[in-house]
């Protein structure tokens, strides 16, 4: 892994932060699929802490607040993009910063309950690696115990619409079938522009579930043949809102409308201390339609055929997320048991008081 | 507030006369047939001299005409002089008769009496706080708080136990007669009534240590506790509300709020300072009019205000695009107990789909719930709604309390259900209301 030969290259210099190299780490953790942004957080934190030289408790904490703030930066880019020189970089809209940002919260707070007892940095060091393997146990097993608790909504003969790819929401579905040997059918929103839906839709035929894929303006077609939507989230705020891929607020304003319950489904460690006002108010990049720039350029082209890199530009000035407030949604399954959305505040309390 | 005409039913006259014997439920069949005949014979009797037919009604004039009778004007208030003269009693009759029925079981506004006996005990510093509070020379209740708990460390610190007692036995004997002065002058607000149950409980806490501590130690805690509660509860958390509250500040907002409140005040402030670009509106209304003493700070800050009245809330309501209100408490199930007028500007807000920010320190967030303004609450002088500038001799209400069918009512807060709040900003973070009650739990 490029983070032991960067740690090997120069020992002298303790202090500078760069020696490890947060962000390439970080990338490279996000190569497995299976693992979330939080987590993958976590990750390198904790691998940081292995090869910090820092001589003292104070600038150990440092060097830790430097490390965040890399992985905050690093997370707007592709991993080959922020290899490139700072000017050229091309940010990616669709990159998780929210989820990134609750594994940040998620460290500093883990960090900061921690440090209390110790003066001497290495048993501080040693005592945080053991926690952390703990806490990374107990997340990797959050997705099977949402599966189990989500499961039980999913009764014989249901129609559930999902919203896009989301993997805790796929091993919900998939428990519920092969485990629990529930008969359903699943529609899954095609999840325009990364059209992660038809990845969603592969996977399930492969675990034999019947399902279709639907365009995500057929929503409100659809949604009369549905019994429950299941949705996944980057990010759940401390109101109980989710900021998840575009296109769920207006699933769920759907659903309320009609009556039918929708889900949210994450791992708790994706719980963080923001709070939302309302869609302009989240913390990733205000996508360029919202103030009317650009207009003129894709307008003079409207009558062509749009070709690949036209649709690309609709994407990049688009926004990737999101926010669906908390009086949509109708419960919250996580790995902490089902909370009703004013119940996450309460668990954030708990956390971060 | 005014209500004209007779607000109350005849069910509830009925009642009345009735009170004293028997309920209705538990009569016979011939107990109530007698009784109904009597009833019927008061009635036409009272046709025959002239008088409503309802018996309430009747026996309201009956009284009105005996008002200068000192016999009727028995209240039950603690601050009744010994010896009241004749017309202070009419006076006092009068008053209970234009008052709203169904709100009696709140106390009417108060005057309080620094010559009664009663007195001669107390401090002189909390004879002279009760009277700013009682003419409302010091109003907002983190005014009142920090006001109350300075005077109580110096009563604290003044405190000589008798020769027979420890100060931390003795003290909270000697405190309870002023809390209850405070309390006949006007009634606590919420949040009074929380420090007021914690400093019993810091005092309780003092007597049960053990090995006893000496006067002078229990008296210095005592009063250091009081100072630290006051900054860290109460001006600290104001620095970190301004501090949370910046993050939900962007330019070019246009921001509403009602009446005054000292937090959102250092907020609005702050924000200015911090180089924003925005508008303020401030909302008012009658008969307080404390948005005025915000506007002038606002406007003397550089800050560009827009002032209007409650009534004209709707017309600018379409340009704000936030709205932060302060608070005099946070109820248990998520409400918001504010200056009355609060919960229309939230409802007015919330139904346009703007955000509703309510600024409030921790310490005000009580283990109490109320769905309604009208099971608690405080009444104002009604007096105030009267005054206008038209001189007394041409306003059509100058003489409103000799009409016996005229009730004028001036409350002081409402209660603005969690529905209308999106957010609530403490010195703890931003929390939706919701969590009240977690928060109390964790300091309580």
């Amino acid at each position: 892994m490029a983070t032991a030969e960067l740690n090997n290259k120069s020992a002298s210099d303790s202090m500078d932060p760069k020696l490890f190299d947060a962000a390439a780490c970080y990338h490279t953790f996000l190569e497995d699929q299976e693992l979330s942004t939080p987590v993958a957080t976590f990750k390198v934190f904790t691998e940081f802490i292995k090869c910090s030289q820092a001589p003292t408790v104070t600038e150990f904490l440092q060097t830790l607040t430097q490390v965040g703030d890399t992985i905050q930066a690093a997370s707007m880019y592709d991993a080959k993009e922020w290899k490139l020189p700072t000017s050229t970089r091309k940010r990616n809209p669709h990159k998780a910063t929210i989820a990134t940002l609750a594994g940040i919260h998620l460290f500093n707070q883990f960090v900061r309950r921690n440090t209390g007892d110790f003066t001497e940095l290495e048993e501080l060091k040693a005592n945080l690696l053991a926690r952390s393997t703990l806490i990374l146990q107990k997340a990797t097993s959050a997705r099977d115990r949402i599966a189990v608790t989500g499961s039980q909504f999913v009764h014989d003969n249901a129609v559930i619409l999902v919203h896009s790819y989301s993997r805790t929401v796929m091993s919900v579905l998939q428990y519920a079938a092969n485990v629990e040997n529930k008969r359903f059918k699943v529609y899954v929103t095609e999840g325009r522009p990364t059209s992660d839906g038809l990845t969603a839709v592969s996977e399930l035929q492969a675990s034999g579930i019947p399902c279709a894929a639907v365009l995500d303006s057929a929503v409100g077609f659809i949604l009369d043949k549905v019994d429950m939507v299941f949705v996944g989230a980057e990010g759940v705020v401390e109101n109980g809102g989710i900021i998840n891929q575009i296109g769920t607020y207006q699933i769920a304003l759907v659903a309320k409308a009609l009556g039918k319950p929708i889900y949210a489904i994450a791992e708790s460690y994706k719980f963080v201390r923001l709070y939302p006002l309302n869609q302009y108010d989240l913390p990733s990049i205000t996508p360029d339609i919202v103030t009317f720039s650009n207009r003129r350029k894709s307008s003079s082209n409207a009558l062509e055929q749009a070709d690949e890199s036209q649709s690309n530009d609709l994407a990049l000035s688009n926004p990737s997320v999101d926010y669906t407030p908390p009086q949509y949604l109708t419960l919250l399954l996580t790995d902490l048991g089902v909370l009703t959305p004013s119940g996450v505040s309460d668990e954030l309390i708990k956390l971060y008081l | 507030m005014i209500i004209v005409g007779p607000s109350h039913d005849t069910a509830q006259g009925g009642h009345q006369a009735a009170g004293g014997r028997k309920s209705l439920k538990d009569m016979t069949k011939a107990e109530r047939r007698a009784l109904q005949e009597q009833k019927v014979k008061e009635k036409q009797g009272r046709m025959a001299a002239g008088l409503p037919g309802s018996a309430k009604k009747a026996s309201e004039q009956e009284a009105h005409k005996k008002v200068n009778s000192p016999k009727i004007g028995s209240t039950s208030n603690l601050a009744q002089p010994t010896a009241p003269d004749a017309g202070k009693q009419a006076k006092k009759q009068q008053n209970k008769l234009n008052e709203v029925p169904w709100l009696s079981h709140l106390d009417p506004p108060k005057k309080p009496n620094t010559a009664s006996n009663t007195n001669r005990d107390l401090h002189p510093a909390i004879l002279a706080l009760g009277l700013r509070f009682a003419e409302h020379k010091m109003v907002g209740s983190n005014a009142r708080c920090v006001a109350m708990l300075t005077i109580f460390a110096k009563i604290i610190r003044d405190h000589k136990p008798p020769s027979d007692a420890s100060f931390s036995r003795h003290i909270q004997k000697y405190l309870d007669p002023h809390i209850a002065y405070l309390l006949s002058v006007r009634p606590m607000s919420l949040s009074m009534r929380e420090c007021i149950r914690w400093l019993k409980k810091e005092i309780s806490e003092i007597v049960e240590e053990d090995p006893p501590l000496t006067d002078e130690v229990a008296r210095n805690r005592l009063v250091e506790r009081i100072e630290h509660f006051i900054k860290e509860r109460i001006t600290m958390a104001d620095t970190l509300i301004v501090e949370n509250g910046m993050q939900k500040i962007q330019n070019g907002d246009v921001i509403l709020t009602y009446a005054k409140s000292s937090v959102v005040e250092a907020l609005l402030l702050e924000a200015k300072r911090s180089g924003y670009e925005f508008r303020v509106i401030v909302v008012d209304s009658r008969p307080m009019f404390e948005g005025k003493h915000l506007l002038r700070r606002l406007v003397s800050a550089g800050i560009e205000c827009s002032y209007v009245l409650l009534s004209s809330l709707y017309v600018v309501l379409n340009t704000v695009t936030k709205v932060i209100l302060g608070a005099h408490a946070l109820l248990n199930n998520g409400a918001v107990y504010s200056r009355i007028g609060t919960a229309m500007v939230a409802m007015a807000a919330s139904d346009k789909q703007i955000p509703v920010i309510v600024c409030c320190e921790t310490y005000k967030f009580v283990n109490r719930t109320q769905v309604d303004s009208l099971v608690l609450n405080e009444m104002g002088n009604a007096d105030e709604l009267v005054k206008s500038s038209i001189p007394s001799n041409t306003n059509p209400l100058s003489n409103w309390r000799d009409l016996p069918n005229l009730r004028l009512l001036n409350l002081l807060y409402d209660v603005t259900p969690s529905k209308h709040i999106t957010l609530v900003v403490t010195e703890v973070g931003l929390i939706p209301c919701t969590s009240a009650p977690v928060i109390w739990r964790e300091y309580k």
